[in-house]
């Protein structure tokens, strides 16, 4: 049972939820970048919900059925189509052996999830079937997706059709707001800079990258200029020499000596990797102690889907 | 010791203000205590110079129940002893591996036989390992030949580069962009992938390495490539 790659996209990899428990050997947990539709695809196959996806990340991906089998698509608003006919996203299809799959380019959002029933062979390195292209690990040969490649997967019964309600689909808007709760460094920032930071609106910059998302806009200094090398987590905030923040993501560094001025909610993590360079930020301080209580929402909201 | 909320599932274990010896076996002592936990509701245990980051999942640990029980389990008084093995690593340290032994050499008015007998005479402590996998940051330099990163980085440092950056130095596990002083070369593997979790690396924070200078000849008897 498989697909096969027809084209080279300029980013496919497989992924799942990530690679855990190695930050210490240098290893970033990587995984879906945004988690929200990763892990609605898989709630639309029943899948478990660390199966592992194709994740399209700025779209353009054609694949050749070789099989037939169920798929679930999620993510950004792009142009699917099955041998040229449009199909709607945020649901299952039925794919038959010889259909062409054609996932074109993205209008609105960055990054689309392709899912099929229990997921794709491929290898599981490292506690993990996610692919991080900089450190050559995992998914196919530890690189992104190209033609020719052949994506293996057990066979499966045509599930019957589901999708998930509109109230759940996001709009990508060209304005979000980010919740930061202000932690690591942030008393090395006075109160006036955390001000501007809250204060002024950011622009998406055109540097994004699955390591993380550089925003341009009122310049925030720091009382110091670095830091002992410290461990990273998801979401921290970045505040290079440039006074622009930098947001990392889900291939982070592990360690890392900038000054940061908190950590962004993990929820509007995922809305960010979904946004287009210009896009607008603006950002909200939260407390830990409603952060928390957002995240386990977003974690038992999927417990159906036990690992 | 101190203990900060990060996020939802982060904290920060501060252990000191500075880099030093008695710092470092401070977070040997948390690092291998919350280690020997093997405890399903901590996903990450990151060391570094003066800190252990903690990742937990927040549907097993709260931030408070964590902390308290950090703060009453962790006894700096009890006099562990670690595993020190020294790693031995062969470096040829010759002007064709060496980029930047004239840079050093210039910038701290000292001889490039100096620079090689005075950084490899000196065992050094693994203090942190990231930036890349299997990337260990190993203190601390002599500072007659600690010397500032590049102005602008190489955008490929050949894998085994053995390296500088002011008072840290450093092997580079595989090819990488980088802005350290490069003043040698290994061909002793420190990162595979394909080997089980526990032999990635031989590398772990609290050992220590001995850099061994060798001719070009047994480099190249080792595989090095020139």
């Amino acid at each position: 049972m498989s697909f096969e790659i027809l084209n080279n996209p300029p980013l496919s990899t497989i992924q799942d939820n990530g690679r855990f428990g190695l930050m210490h050997l240098g290893i970033t947990n990587s995984g879906a970048m945004d988690m929200m539709s990763y892990t609605f695809a898989n709630h639309l196959l029943n899948n478990k919900l660390n199966t592992n996806c194709i994740e399209i990340y700025h779209g353009n991906l054609t694949i050749k059925v070789n099989n037939n089998t169920t798929i679930a698509l999620t993510g950004a608003q792009c142009n699917i189509s099955i041998n040229s006919i449009a199909i709607q996203s945020w649901r299952t299809h039925k794919v038959q052996q010889g259909d062409i799959i054609k996932i074109g380019s993205i209008q609105k959002g960055l990054i689309v999830y392709l899912c099929v029933k229990n997921g794709f062979s491929t290898p599981f390195t490292l506690n993990s079937y996610t692919t991080t292209v900089k450190e050559q690990i995992g998914g196919v040969e530890g690189r992104k997706l190209k033609k020719g490649d052949i994506l293996n997967f057990p066979s499966s019964n045509f599930l019957p059709i589901q999708k998930i309600q509109t109230k759940y689909i996001p709009k990508y808007p060209d304005t979000i707001e980010l919740r930061v709760m202000l932690s690591y460094q942030h008393h090395n920032f006075s109160n006036q800079e955390k001000e501007k930071f809250f204060l002024h609106e950011y622009t998406l910059s055109n540097e994004i990258n699955r390591m993380g998302y550089k925003l341009y806009g009122e310049k925030i200094t720091s009382d110091i200029d670095g830091i002992i090398s410290e461990g990273i987590t998801f979401g921290s905030i970045q505040i290079p020499k440039d006074g622009q923040p930098i947001i990392l993501l889900k291939e982070h560094q592990t360690i890392g000596g900038y000054p940061k001025i908190g950590v962004v909610l993990d929820v509007d993590c995922y809305k960010l990797a979904q946004a287009r360079p210009n896009t607008k930020i603006r950002f909200k301080e939260i407390s830990f102690e409603e952060a928390t209580k957002i995240s386990k929402r977003f974690l038992k909201s999927f417990s159906s889907l036990k690992v | 010791m101190k203990i900060n909320q990060i996020s939802p599932n982060t904290l920060l274990i501060i252990l000191g203000d500075t880099i030093s010896k008695e710092t470092h076996h401070k977070v040997q002592i948390v690092n291998s205590f919350l280690n020997s936990k093997d405890d399903s509701g901590i996903i990450e245990i990151i060391p570094s110079y003066t800190t252990v980051l903690v990742i937990y999942d927040i549907l097993i640990y709260d931030f408070l129940t964590l902390q308290n029980y950090i703060n009453s389990s962790i006894d700096f008084q009890n006099s562990i002893q670690f595993d020190d093995e020294i790693i031995t690593v062969d470096v040829y340290y010759g002007l064709e591996v060496g980029f930047d032994l004239e840079r050093i050499a210039n910038i701290n008015n000292v001889a490039i036989q100096d620079i090689i007998e005075i950084h490899s005479n000196k065992i050094y402590d693994i203090y942190s390992i990231g930036f890349l996998p299997g990337f260990g940051f190993l203190g601390d330099v002599d500072k007659k030949i600690a010397t500032p990163r590049l102005n602008t980085p190489r955008k490929k440092v050949p894998q085994g580069s053995v390296a500088i950056a002011d008072k840290q130095t450093a092997i580079y596990p595989s090819d990488s962009p980088g802005g350290w002083n490069i003043i040698g070369q290994t061909t002793k593997k420190l990162f595979f992938k394909n080997n089980p979790l526990d032999s990635i690396t031989p590398l772990s924070v609290g050992k220590k390495i001995k850099f061994n200078p060798i001719s070009k000849e047994k480099f190249l008897d080792q595989g090095g490539i020139l």
